[in-house]
């Protein structure tokens, strides 16, 4: 038998929340810290919970969310965190292209996504955006868990696929870096674990619980697979993926090779 | 004659019509006016309607009435294609029903209403022809909108009601003659006061819907006749009634009733939105609930229902807070 060395097999960045992944050959980490514009930008409800400046994590309830507005995933979107250029395609034809660092850009955006969301009149999202905050579904636990990495073993969900008999986009679970190599379920000994990936040091956290979100198909908008209800159905659980926090500074290119450390304790 | 609400449904009545019409428009399409047996007024409908017939065969089938709707009208005049893969309802329609036959028909419901708007984009795709056309010519007789039609069909001698929409100035497009049609210049610009119609084969309707993405999309209205969504489940749209303040929410298809809720101003905690963590869970006062999560019991469904996934079988919900003490008033997002 074949053994595939374990090794990174895709780094991806979701600069807006709820919005395209964005794939990245090489990622530049730092202690502590979350990839680089990752979820940095976010659409908050109006009227709820979110004020420009705060500085602690809300629920994710406050923003528009894949979990509630799978239409989301029906847009193409792509935001150049350095130039503040954000883009979005329905198929291959752009429907928008506006510079998010004017503030021209920002009302463009704001009403582009009103329609979409479908908000009422004189109504449109709050555009989330504030220094050192990055708006991620753990950010209402801790700073800390703000700043977790996600991570997704691609046997897992090819596990998933065949039990269920259809095909799994990994993308469906939006995480930072899939991992190749590991059997099915091997993640969640990465939990508590050290472990480097291309030589950046970085120790599981916790298991990534799942929801609505996961139904939805990237690319189509459309909630066509019953993932948490199907992930209960064949494990008894719907975890899909772990999170890890990141221990040193580095660079991890697309293809890093995974080196595990002893488990912790 | 203002669009009738799908919110006011007819009793479905069981009625008893005879067949007084049947002509062949296709080759596989036939059509069929039903009238009552003592000559009266039937049950009223607004276009994008359908009625339920039993087939002599026995399987029970919906079809969409193609005239415009009226509020007493004289006869339902339905057309049915000919599909050779079914489970044999159209057969039967086809094979078994002649003039003077007397068919038992549920009363007409309607899931797709023709909503109001300036300017109207139908797309229909084959026998998606058959609702669209009522609302065609429900608007043409009221006049003031704006309409495009988009009709697809493989050949021309599969397009029922061919002559009547090419004089009428809709786009007839023959995928025979000349491939795939782009919708995209149809769509390319959203329009708050236009609504797009969309009514065929369900890889048309993945097509519109991937193509009007950016649009609200209130103003996207697909039915392609088989009522089930991407999940599995049948999506029709009911209505609930949230007990604590009696206030009536319309649930349409392509929404939860948890988003319907609090689209109101209701306050429902909510998680994984996908019938796993229970903690939408709301108490059931009355009406038959399909139940479609994973964490209620048998004896639990009687008294609980999972608005995230969960829907109405028949009728109306009424949904109230598990505790009187946890519901607060929200401020409408």
């Amino acid at each position: 038998m074949n053994v595939m060395a374990m090794h990174v097999d895709g780094l991806f960045v979701y600069p807006v929340k709820g919005m395209s992944a964005q794939p990245l050959k090489q990622v530049s980490l730092t202690a502590g810290r979350a990839f680089p514009f990752d979820r940095t930008i976010a659409l908050a409800r109006p009227g709820g919970a979110y004020q420009p400046g705060m500085q602690h994590g809300i629920s994710k309830r406050e923003f528009f969310v894949l979990v509630a507005e799978a239409r989301l995933a029906g847009l193409s979107t792509n935001l150049d965190p350095a130039s503040g250029r954000h883009t979005v395609d329905v198929r291959e034809h752009r429907v928008l292209d506006v510079d998010l660092s004017a503030e021209d850009g920002l009302a463009q955006l704001r009403t582009f996504y009103a329609r979409v969301l479908d908000l009422p009149p004189g109504v449109e999202p709050l555009v989330a955006h504030d220094e050192g905050r990055r708006f991620t579904d753990t950010a209402h636990s801790s700073d800390r868990q703000m700043e977790f990495v996600s991570l997704i073993n691609l046997a897992t969900v090819r596990d998933l696929a065949g039990r269920v008999g259809r095909e799994v986009d990994p993308l469906r679970f939006r995480g930072n870096i899939h991992l190749e190599g590991l059997a099915p379920w091997h993640e969640f000994s990465l939990i508590g674990r050290e472990f480097t990936l291309g030589g950046v040091r970085m120790r599981g956290t916790k298991p990534t619980e799942r929801c609505a979100a996961t139904e939805v198909e990237p690319g189509t908008g459309q909630r066509d697979l019953p993932v948490p209800q199907l992930l209960a159905e064949h494990y008894g659980h719907e975890f899909m993926g772990i999170y890890a926090e990141v221990l040193s500074d580095g660079v991890v290119h697309d293809g890093a090779e995974i080196v595990l450390g002893e488990l912790v304790g | 004659m203002a669009p009738r609400s799908c919110w006011e449904n007819s009793l479905a009545d069981v009625l008893r019509l005879v067949v007084a019409e049947r002509d062949e428009l296709t080759a596989n399409v036939a059509r069929f006016v039903l009238r009552d047996l003592a000559g009266g007024p039937l049950p009223g409908y607004g276009g994008g309607a359908h009625i339920t017939v039993s087939t002599p065969a026995g399987p029970r089938r919906s079809y969409s009435l193609v005239d415009a709707g009226a509020d007493r009208p004289e006869q339902y005049t339905i057309c049915v294609r000919r599909d050779q893969n079914g489970r044999g309802g159209s057969t039967s329609m086809h094979d078994d029903v002649h003039t003077g036959d007397v068919l038992e028909v549920g009363g007409p419901e309607n899931n797709f209403p023709l909503e109001q708007a300036e300017r109207y984009v139908f797309i229909a795709g084959g026998i998606g022809i058959t609702p669209i056309r009522a609302m065609v010519a429900e608007l043409r007789a009221r006049g003031g909108a704006h309409i495009d039609v988009v009709y697809l069909s493989r050949s021309a001698r599969d397009t029922a009601f061919l002559d009547e929409f090419s004089a009428d100035g809709a786009l007839l497009h023959h995928s025979s003659v000349h491939g795939r049609l782009d919708l995209w210049p149809y769509v390319a610009e959203p329009d708050d006061d236009a609504r797009v119609y969309c009514c065929g084969p369900t890889a048309l309707i993945d097509e519109v819907l991937a193509l009007t993405m950016h649009w609200r999309p209130s103003r996207i209205h697909v039915e392609d006749f088989a009522g089930v969504d991407a999940l599995g489940g049948r999506r029709v749209p009911f209505t609930a009634v949230w007990e604590p303040t009696g206030a009536r929410v319309e649930v349409r298809s392509d929404r939860s009733l948890l988003t319907a809720l609090r689209a109101e101003g209701v306050d429902v905690s909510s998680s994984c939105e996908s019938g796993t963590c229970g903690t939408c869970r709301l108490r059931l006062v009355s009406g038959e609930a399909d139940h479609r999560d994973l964490v209620l019991t048998q004896e639990e469904r009687g008294e609980y229902v999972m608005p995230c996934v969960s829907r109405a079988l028949s009728g109306a919900l009424v949904v109230a807070p598990v505790s009187p003490h946890t519901h607060r008033a929200a401020p409408v997002s």
